[in-house]
C-alpha cells in the first residue's frame, strides 16, 4: 500500500526539493501540492492523505491553524526554517520536525519514522492535542480559525467579544455573529492571553475590553454588561478574577 | 571620587611622583636663603604633602568646565584664580611650619619663587587632567561605536532569511546546479556587502540601494514571480549620504510581512527623490490584513527611528501609513553629500 502524501509549502523550490527527495521512494505517492494554508485545508479534507509535509509560515493560514481545521489522521512532518515551533509541533503529535535546510539522510530518517508510525494501530488524535499545545510563556494566539462549511473564517483575537461553552463546542461571538468551533472552553482559555480574556463563568470566556460594567443580581451572582448590550452571567470566582485584573474595588 | 584615590597602589605611585618635584622645591628654598637642605626639607615637607593632594582637585574643576562647552576665557580665569588661591594656601602651610620650627626668617626670601613654581605645578596638573579626561571620553566613544556596529551586524542578517535561502540552494543543486551556483554567489555578494557597509557609519545612497538590490535578487529566487519590484530613484540621489543599512531592513520587512504572506504575491514600489536640501525615500507594499503574523514586527522600525534620531536630531522624519491592504514607509532626510 502506498503512502498518499501531500506537500504544503509556499515556496516552489522548497516543494521541489521534497519532490526530489521523495522520487526514489517506492511506497510514496504525491497526491497534492499546496502553496498556502487555505489550499492545504481543502486538499487534506478532500484527499485524506496518509502523510503531510507541512510548512509553518504560509500565507492565509499557518501550519498549526491548518491542523486545527482538518479532520485527518495523517502523519504530519513539519518542515520549517524556524526552530522555535518544535515544542508546539510535538504537542500537536507531529511525527517529525525538519529544519531547513536538511540532508537526504535526515529526510530518510524522517520517512522511517513516518513508516513505523503509520503501521501503528493507535489512533492519532492530533487536533485534540493541538488545542492544548503548549506555547512559550507570553506567546498567545492572535487569531482564531473556524471552519464555516467549506470555507474558513478567521477571527482576530481582538475582535472576539466572548466565547460560550456548548457541550463539545464553543460558540465564538464576534461583531454580532457567532461561530461554532469544536473545542473546549478551557483549552481556548489556555490559548488566549489571560490579561485580555477572563473566565467570568464556568461557561463563559469574556474579552475584558468589551465589559462596560458589572451589575449585581443577587448576593453571589453578577452579570457583565458588554458594549453591545449583551449580558454575561458572572460567577463568584469570575467576579474575583475581574476585580483582580482591573485592580479596582 | 578621584581615580587616583580609588586604590592604594595608584595613590602610592602619585605620591612617589612628588619626590622629585618636592626635591626641586627644597633645592629652590635652600638656594634662595640661608636654610640648609635638611632645614628646607623639614620646613617644606607638610606643604609638599598638601600640594600633592591639592593637585588632585583639578579633576572636579575640569569635569565641571569641559573644554568643549565652556568658553576659553572662562576656563582660563577659573583655573588661574584657583591656582593663585591654592598656591597661596600652600605657602601659608610652609610659613606656618617654618614658624613652628623657628625658621621664619630663613624661609621668607624663598617664598616668592616657591609660590610661582607651585602655581606652575598646579596649572600643569590642570592640563594633565584635561588630557586624561579627553582620552577617557575618546575611549568611551569608541566603545559605543563598537557596540552599535555589533548590534547592527547581529540584526542585519536575519537567520530565517539565511536558512530559507540555503534551503533554496539545496533544492537547486538537484534540479539546476547552474542556478544553485548563481544563488550561492548572490547570497555571498549580499552578505559580504552588508558586512562591509555595516562597518561604516554612513554610505552613499546608491550603495545602500545596491545592497537592497542584492537582497532582492536572493529573495527573487525564493519567491519567483510572487515577488515583483518597481524602483524609481532619481540619479541625483546617488551621492547623498545616508546611515548604512537604513533602507535594506525596510525592504526586508516589505518582503517578510507583505509579499511572503500573500498567496498571489505582490509588488514592492520604491521611489527616491532629492528636493533641494531633502532626500525623500518611499517604499510601499501590499499586505494581507488577515494573514497569520510573521513574527516580530516593529522592532526593526524602532531601531531605524532611533538611529535617525541620534544621527539627525529632529531633522529627519519617518512616516508610516497603514491602509487596509497596503503599508507605506516614507523617510525624509536632510541631504549631506559625501566627498
Amino acid at each position: 500500500m502506498k503512502l498518499r502524501t501531500l506537500i504544503a509549502d509556499d515556496e516552489e523550490l522548497a516543494r521541489r526539493l521534497l519532490r526530489e527527495f521523495l522520487k526514489g521512494e517506492e511506497d510514496i505517492e504525491i497526491v497534492a501540492e499546496c502553496g498556502n494554508g487555505f489550499e492545504a485545508v481543502k486538499a487534506i479534507n478532500e484527499l485524506k492523505p496518509d502523510l503531510v509535509f507541512l510548512d509553518v509560515q504560509m500565507p492565509r493560514l499557518d501550519g498549526f491553524e491548518v491542523l486545527e481545521l482538518v479532520e485527518s489522521d495523517a502523519a504530519v512532518v513539519f518542515v520549517t526554517a524556524f526552530d522555535q515551533y518544535a515544542m508546539r509541533a510535538f504537542d500537536a503529535a507531529a511525527v517529525d520536525y525538519l529544519l531547513k535546510p536538511f540532508t537526504r539522510e535526515r529526510f530518510g530518517a524522517s520517512l522511517d519514522r513516518v513508516r513505523t508510525r503509520v503501521g501503528d494501530v493507535r489512533p492519532m488524535t492530533f487536533p485534540q492535542n493541538l488545542k492544548q499545545a503548549s506555547r512559550a510563556p507570553g506567546e498567545y494566539l492572535e487569531r482564531l480559525v473556524v471552519k464555516d462549511g467549506p470555507r474558513v473564517h478567521v477571527i482576530p483575537a481582538g475582535r472576539l467579544d466572548y466565547a460560550e461553552a456548548q457541550d463539545d463546542y464553543v460558540a465564538l461571538h464576534s461583531e454580532g455573529k457567532s461561530w461554532l468551533k469544536q473545542q473546549t472552553i478551557s483549552s481556548l482559555e489556555a490559548a488566549l492571553d489571560p490579561r485580555r480574556f477572563l473566565r467570568m463563568h464556568r461557561s463563559y470566556l469574556v474579552n475584558v475590553e468589551r465589559i462596560v460594567r458589572i451589575d449585581s443580581n443577587t448576593k453571589d451572582t453578577w452579570a457583565a454588561v458588554l458594549n453591545d448590550g449583551s449580558k454575561i452571567p458572572v460567577s463568584r470566582s469570575g467576579y474575583l478574577r475581574f476585580r483582580e485584573i482591573v485592580g479596582g474595588q | 571620587m578621584h581615580p587616583v584615590l580609588q586604590n592604594w597602589r595608584s595613590l602610592l605611585v602619585w605620591m612617589a611622583a612628588w619626590i622629585p618635584l618636592g626635591a626641586i622645591l627644597v633645592l629652590v628654598a635652600h638656594l634662595s636663603g640661608p636654610l640648609t637642605i635638611a632645614q628646607s626639607a623639614a620646613v617644606l615637607a607638610p606643604a609638599i604633602l598638601v600640594l600633592a593632594l591639592v593637585c588632585l582637585a583639578p579633576f572636579y574643576v575640569c569635569r565641571s568646565l569641559p573644554l568643549r562647552s565652556a568658553s576659553g576665557a572662562k576656563i582660563l580665569l577659573n583655573h588661574l584664580a584657583a591656582a593663585v588661591i591654592l598656591s597661596g594656601g600652600v605657602m601659608l602651610v610652609g610659613r606656618f611650619t617654618a614658624s613652628l620650627l623657628g625658621l621664619d626668617r630663613g624661609f621668607a626670601p624663598a617664598v616668592p619663587m616657591l609660590a610661582v613654581i607651585t602655581l606652575m605645578i598646579y596649572l600643569l596638573a590642570v592640563a594633565l587632567h584635561y588630557a586624561a579626561l579627553e582620552l577617557e571620553a575618546a575611549r568611551r566613544a569608541e566603545i559605543l561605536v563598537r557596540e552599535a556596529q555589533l548590534k547592527a551586524l547581529k540584526s542585519q542578517v536575519n537567520p530565517h532569511f539565511l536558512f530559507n535561502s540555503l534551503n533554496s540552494i539545496s533544492a537547486l543543486t538537484a534540479v539546476n546546479p547552474e542556478e544553485a551556483r548563481q544563488m550561492c554567489i548572490r547570497l555571498a555578494d549580499f552578505l559580504r556587502t552588508s558586512l562591509r557597509l555595516g562597518e561604516r557609519a554612513s554610505v552613499p545612497f546608491a550603495e545602500e540601494m545596491a545592497l537592497t538590490r542584492m537582497y532582492l535578487d536572493v529573495e527573487q529566487v525564493r519567491f519567483g514571480s510572487k515577488l515583483r519590484v518597481q524602483q524609481n530613484v532619481d540619479a541625483n540621489c546617488a551621492d547623498c549620504d545616508v546611515p548604512a543599512l537604513l533602507i535594506q531592513p525596510l525592504v526586508e520587512n516589505a518582503v517578510k510581512h507583505g509579499i511572503a504572506m500573500m498567496a498571489e504575491g505582490g509588488e514592492i514600489v520604491m521611489s527616491g527623490q532629492r528636493d533641494g536640501e531633502w532626500l525623500r525615500f518611499v517604499i510601499s507594499n501590499p499586505f494581507d490584513p488577515e494573514a497569520p503574523s510573521a513574527g516580530r514586527n516593529g522592532l526593526g522600525l524602532r531601531n531605524i527611528r532611533e538611529r535617525l534620531e541620534s544621527r539627525y536630531g529632529g531633522a529627519a522624519r519617518m512616516e508610516i501609513k497603514v491602509e487596509t491592504c497596503s503599508y507605506r514607509v516614507a523617510l525624509t532626510l536632510p541631504v549631506r553629500v559625501l566627498r
